[in-house]
């Protein structure tokens, strides 16, 4: 705040508090107070920079007062990702394609994992912190892979910070990651309605809902969720430019974030990251409404296990041995 | 008289315990089988060429000569990336110099196949006499871009979990026309065995 802006602000103050005011004199008091006021939000605390354009401060501010994802028509859904995709031009010098595709229609994502052929080579992560835009810094990572003793079949037994040659004779591995629960507790504990499950069954975050408070992370039985805990510092030639909305784009500060089976390729058809990475085919992905693919042919002719069944919690995630 | 109220009093609270239990159980497996049931009740097969994106792969293939769940596919052909393909240009009648005996005797080639110590000769799986194809146990002729024909007659379990699509994995899309990994796209059928290296990255504990 300027010096003058503040004299304005110390007089106002001083002929409302001292001089023997009227109503007329305190509503009149009371508005300079609130323009001035207004002057100093719309220059001094939403942008952070001062050189910020005033193109840069119009699209934040319009930013900042959109609605929930799912309160959202079609119109204004095409201008948040404009929006957006020109925030990171101004801001990062970066021409990405933010997306907003639409599930489609008759399908619902299921994923199978192959604890007989994992190996534990951790491509999968790689692939998934590449796709995604995840924090190097802090090395967040979305799938987790545990070194598993033979006969134990829950990861919290297994050592998940292995780092040696893999395999390891007579060790298992075993993946973690979002299950993207039917019934999923996290929906239900978010104060906001930041999370929800789309019908193709993807649990997805309105980054800009999301108000950080990590009920969700409490909630869910899986350690699914991730929350970030600065923005995520990621090396400007390593960025996935085709985003989603609910995927990869660029998260605020503060918001949970987590699996989204790569929502950005998936809707377009395509594998997510972690399938694509996988150089022994441990991951299976497909629709399990449709009775010809991978994924039924999974669960109608292999022995199926969901972690932490018992719950209830219907994980679309099932581990298979051959 | 004390303890006969008692007991009458127990029996009286563990009455409609009993019954709320049941009711939940019930409830619980009601709702795990709904869910089942979406998945499995769903009216006829879902289109995968209706996703709009999908894009035809741009690696060359070849038409599978076997059924994928009553419907055909596509592998990734393998001759394109075998490095002196065709083998009849070299495999002939015409004399070699003895000073390239040891480029063209394929000494690179370490074969880890089979049991230790009695690992597969060449003519195990390579034609003993037209060297442009392979040959199963039964004598048939198999392209190299159908190897999955030859690999399945001992490796049939995997073989019949490929075909279905627990084994290997899709190219680039779940939706549009299924095109898979052939056999030799991911093991060397020299050693088919991945060998064992350090892991790709490392995890740091949660939290």
């Amino acid at each position: 705040m300027s010096s003058e802006q503040k004299d304005t602000v110390t007089t106002i103050s001083e002929d409302v508090m001292e001089k023997s005011s009227s109503r007329r004199s305190f509503i009149k008091g009371l508005s300079l107070a609130a323009a001035a006021g207004s002057a100093a939000l719309a220059t001094g605390c939403i942008p952070t920079a001062n050189a910020a354009s005033s193109e840069e401060m119009k699209l934040r501010w319009q930013e900042f007062f959109k609605k929930n994802y799912r309160l959202m028509n079609q119109k204004e859904k095409e201008d948040t990702v404009t929006r957006l995709e020109r925030l990171a031009k101004i801001q990062d010098d970066m021409y990405v394609q933010v997306g907003h595709e639409a599930p489609i229609e008759k399908v619902l994502y299921g994923y199978a994992f192959n604890i007989t052929r994992c190996e534990g080579f951790m491509e999968c992560v790689t692939a998934c912190v590449k796709e995604n835009n995840l924090d190097r810094k802090t090395n967040t990572q979305y799938i987790r892979i545990f070194e598993m003793e033979p006969g134990k079949l829950d990861p919290s037994t297994g050592n998940g910070a292995y780092f040696h040659k893999v395999p390891v004779d007579d060790k298992f591995y075993m993946g973690t990651q979002c299950f993207h629960c039917e019934n999923a507790p996290c929906t239900k504990a978010c104060p906001t309605k930041a999370t929800w499950k789309e019908p193709d069954g993807i649990v997805v975050v309105d980054y800009d809902w999301c108000i950080g408070c990590r009920y969700c992370q409490a909630a869910c039985p899986y350690y699914g969720r991730r929350f970030n805990w600065g923005q995520a510092e990621v090396p400007k030639e390593e960025i996935t430019t085709k985003q989603h909305y609910l995927g990869n784009r660029k998260r605020p500060k503060g918001k949970m974030e987590k699996c989204t089976f790569c929502i950005q390729r998936t809707r377009k058809g395509r594998l997510p990251a972690c399938v694509e990475a996988c150089p022994t085919g441990s991951r299976v992905f497909g629709n399990l409404l449709d009775p010809d693919s991978e994924i039924r042919y999974v669960l109608k002719h292999k022995k199926v296990f969901r972690m932490k069944d018992e719950l209830g919690t219907e994980p679309k995630f099932w581990y298979f041995i051959d | 008289m004390k303890t006969h109220i008692l007991q009458c009093i127990g029996r009286l609270h563990i009455a409609p315990l009993l019954v709320l239990v049941f009711w939940c159980a019930g409830f619980a497996v009601a709702s795990e089988s709904a869910f089942i049931d979406t998945i499995k009740n769903q009216d006829g097969p879902f289109d995968n060429r209706s996703v709009a994106q999908v894009q035809p792969v741009t690696e060359k293939t070849v038409l599978v000569k076997e059924p994928y769940q009553g419907g055909s596919f596509r592998v990734l052909a393998r001759k394109q990336d075998i490095e002196r393909y065709k083998c009849s240009s070299c495999h002939t009648d015409k004399n070699v110099l003895v000073k390239k005996g040891q480029e063209l005797t394929h000494g690179n080639v370490v074969i880890s196949h089979g049991q230790e110590g009695d690992e597969l000769g060449c003519i195990d799986c390579h034609h003993p006499e037209d060297r442009d194809f392979l040959e199963d146990k039964k004598g048939r002729k198999i392209d190299f871009d159908h190897s999955y024909q030859l690999c399945g007659q001992c490796h049939f379990r995997q073989k019949r979990d490929w075909l279905g699509g627990a084994h290997g994995k899709r190219l680039d899309y779940w939706a549009g026309d299924r095109v898979v990994y052939n056999c030799a796209s991911c093991h060397d059928p020299h050693s088919p065995r991945f060998e064992k290296r350090f892991p790709a990255t490392y995890s740091v504990p949660l939290n």
